[in-house]
């Protein structure tokens, strides 16, 4: 399939990124707000894809490394007031060197076993905030980016802040990874997800390859939990387990192997819960129904992508054009 | 020929596009959230999850209050719109719900919310102060939401915990010296307050014990009382949310373990006992426990706004039992009227935190005392009156004069008063200005 050159995907980059800015300044604040979420949800759902679309890895506690990078750079905040963009920066570097130590740690492990390891370390890693009283309990860390600069008037609003800060940072870590991924790394990782022992006498290091994937994934989790603690907060209800599943149900329901569908699974996952506002405001708006109905509508979108497109639409779309250009 | 890659982009770009001319169609408005017919109001509570039985009621009481007001008239003709959201108490879905609040359902005030870590998460992040956002009536103690350089447009309903740690050491130390006394409290600020409070007073406990929110269970409470009957816990200070009482009441019943108990405010209730231990005899756990209140016992039908309010709620949420939770409810939406209407007739945001500053402390309620509330500060009520729990689980006052203690969130004294209070308003609807 043709791929643009880096030089034209950065142009489509500056382009979609320009397209984003007049959006924002067209949007009332609830749909810039929804803006900054998709933009987190994007860099979350993209580190799964490098990790399991990439590299095979399967990791269910993605949310793990997202609370280690917002932790991170909370604390750099608070205790060292570091500048907000160095605190993203502390937030990459930490969660990697977390996922380096245990991609060391689970190096042996594969499938359900690595699966189980990052499962019980985003149930059991949130709850260390309530042992730490440095870590902020129950009401968590502050964490801010700051107000908007004046000189972009009293009309800019703090949601709009947030939603250039994050459309900024998640712009350029998209490009830098999606470089990454056409680059000698992501053909690696893409051998070792067919076939490792072809990979490996191939030349490919394994162990190494993965430990790489792994601890990259981390970095890019730190930062979108950078990015969401400064959208919400950095507190353990931040960071639920079911932060875990929504990332994952958002990278299958895009295609686990599309970069770009990362943006389509983040709007998904932003959308559902409108929809499901208007079927519970259909239904008399019980606060019941408002609660459970998007975690049903995103099982049952689970359930059928897997079953119907497991490789998610995107996957299926090149699919059928293949198959469309033979003929 | 378009390559499938350019394709997506440009179909990206019409959504994305798309999406952004559906949602710029916003009405223009005077005041947020205030039309010719209507005020629009909002809250977020724990409608499910861990801290729903009980506290559930507090938002439908509300609702029930102003559905009285708007039959009889509203405020200045407009009805009040209530619109509730579920935050499961859990701050990060506080953060969520009230963003929906603002941004989506755009109410004029945030009213009666519960939780301290819930609402320090969304002044953090939902900033409700520098955007000019008020939030009446926070149904929490937590005293550091008095301070108005912090929560501008954060005002009180709850005397602080801070106080009512001081008020009942005061007790303690009266009727319970040289007896080993123990503490549960929740791990946060709500506990964090209350520890200072005691320790304030000077009161030291022999043994403390500590939960997480959201934690609270048959089984934790296992593990709670367990260190309570070891230490040999003669008096248990359960300063604790409901569902963590009922929890340590329940499993210290069947262990046959019965120190004398003192019940914090926030989670004495007969009805959310029953309804966490499911049993419809729970409120026999209660009797002869130590409890205070800032207002009349839920069960007290001798009590003009109990009666009033009782009244209420069986005309507009048949079914549901009365308790202290339907209580505090309708108190902050009477409240809550009180404070629209001396905010003018047609009000602003600007006009609800000012009348709140300059009047709010002349505001009939069922609370015994005033609010605490002024230019300098955001305080909610300051007076406990204590009272023992009988079989039926009705909070009995310990004196016939019902006794008033008082004091701030500092270092002053706990000072005795008489209770007294402004009469209700006829039939229950204000008409203050």
């Amino acid at each position: 399939m043709h791929k643009l050159s880096t030089k034209k995907a950065f142009v489509a980059y500056f382009l979609f990124g320009w397209l984003l800015l007049i959006v924002a300044d067209r949007v009332d604040e609830l749909r810039v707000y929804q803006g900054a979420t998709i933009a987190v949800t994007t860099l979350a759902i993209a580190s799964i894809i490098l990790l399991t679309g990439y590299s095979g890895q399967v990791s269910l506690g993605q949310g793990a490394f997202l609370a280690v990078g917002a932790y991170a750079a909370a604390l750099s905040q608070t205790f060292w007031q570091s500048p907000f963009w160095f605190t993203l920066l502390i937030a990459i570097l930490v969660s990697a060197a977390f996922g380096f130590i245990l991609a060391f740690a689970a190096g042996r492990m594969s499938g359900p076993y690595l699966a189980g390891t990052t499962l019980a370390l985003a149930v059991g890693l949130p709850t260390l905030a309530n042992q730490f009283s440095f870590l902020g309990g129950e009401t968590g860390l502050v964490y801010d980016a700051g107000l908007p600069p004046e000189r972009f008037g009293e009309e800019f609003t703090l949601y709009k802040w947030f939603f250039w800060i994050a459309a900024f940072v998640v712009l350029i870590a998209m490009f830098l990874l999606r470089n990454l991924l056409n680059s000698r790394f992501g053909r690696t990782w893409k051998a070792l997800r067919a076939n490792s022992t072809a990979a490996s006498l191939c030349g490919v290091n394994v162990a190494q390859s993965k430990i790489t994937a792994f601890t990259i994934s981390a970095g890019v989790a730190g930062l979108a939990g950078a990015l969401l603690g400064m959208v919400s907060i950095v507190a353990p209800s931040a960071f639920p387990l079911s932060l875990s599943f929504t990332i994952i149900t958002g990278a299958i329901l895009a295609g686990v192997t599309s970069l770009l569908g990362s943006m389509l699974g983040a709007v998904i996952l932003v959308v559902i819960p409108e929809i499901a506002d208007v079927i519970a405001h259909q239904l008399g708006d019980s606060e019941k129904i408002t609660t459970n109905l998007p975690g049903f509508i995103v099982s049952v979108l689970l359930i059928l992508t897997v079953l119907f497109s497991p490789n998610g639409p995107a996957e299926a779309m090149r699919k059928r054009k293949e198959q469309h250009a033979k003929h | 020929m378009i390559s499938l890659r350019r394709k997506k982009s440009i179909l990206a770009a019409v959504a994305v596009t798309s999406f952004a001319l559906v949602a710029s169609a916003v009405p223009a408005n005077a005041e947020v959230g205030v039309s010719s017919t209507e005020i629009k109001l909002g809250t977020t509570v724990p409608m499910t999850g861990i801290a729903a039985p009980g506290y559930s009621k507090v938002a439908p009481a509300m609702k029930a209050y102003f559905e009285y007001i708007n039959d009889n008239g509203g405020v200045y003709g407009r009805k009040i719109n209530l619109v509730i959201k579920d935050d499961r108490y859990i701050p990060q879905e506080a953060i969520n719900k009230t963003n929906e609040l603002i941004l989506k359902d755009k109410v004029f005030a945030l009213v009666g919310q519960l939780g301290t870590a819930n609402h320090l998460a969304v002044t953090s992040k939902v900033r409700i102060a520098s955007r000019n956002i008020p939030s009446l009536f926070l149904n929490t103690g937590y005293s550091g939401f008095a301070d108005v350089k912090k929560f501008r447009t954060s005002f009180m309903h709850f005397p602080t915990y801070v106080a009512e740690a001081k008020i009942l050491s005061s007790y303690i130390k009266e009727n319970f010296t040289g007896k080993k006394t123990c503490l549960l409290v929740q791990n946060d600020e709500f506990g964090a307050d209350a520890e200072k409070g005691f320790a304030t007073a000077g009161l030291t406990f022999d043994e403390t014990v500590k939960y997480v929110s959201g934690t609270q269970s048959a089984t934790t409470a296992q593990t709670w009382i367990t260190r309570f009957a070891g230490a040999k816990c003669e008096v248990v200070v359960l300063f604790s949310v409901s569902s963590a009482t009922a929890a340590a009441l329940g499993v210290a019943s069947a262990a046959g373990y019965k120190p004398q108990w003192i019940l914090g405010s926030v989670g004495a209730d007969s009805t959310t006992l029953k309804i966490a231990l499911n049993n419809p005899q729970a409120q026999a756990l209660l009797n002869g426990a130590i409890g205070v209140s800032f207002m009349p016992d839920a069960l007290d039908t001798t009590d003009e706004y109990v009666k009033l309010f009782r009244e209420v709620n069986t005309k507009y949420s048949p079914g549901v039992d009365f308790d202290t939770n339907v209580l505090v409810g309708m108190n902050a939406a009477m409240l809550t009227v009180q404070a629209l209407r001396a905010a003018g007739q047609n009000p602003t945001r600007r006009s609800l935190i000012t009348a709140m500053e300059r009047k709010g402390s002349t505001f009939a309620s069922a609370a015994y005392g005033n609010l605490a509330v002024s230019r300098t500060s955001r305080a909610g009520f300051t007076g406990y009156w204590f009272g023992k729990f009988n079989l039926a689980g009705a909070l009995i006052p310990l004196d016939a004069g019902r006794t008033v203690y008082t004091t701030d969130s500092a270092t002053g004294p706990v000072t005795k008063a008489s209770a007294k209070r402004a009469a209700l308003p006829a039939k229950g609807i204000p008409t203050n200005s």
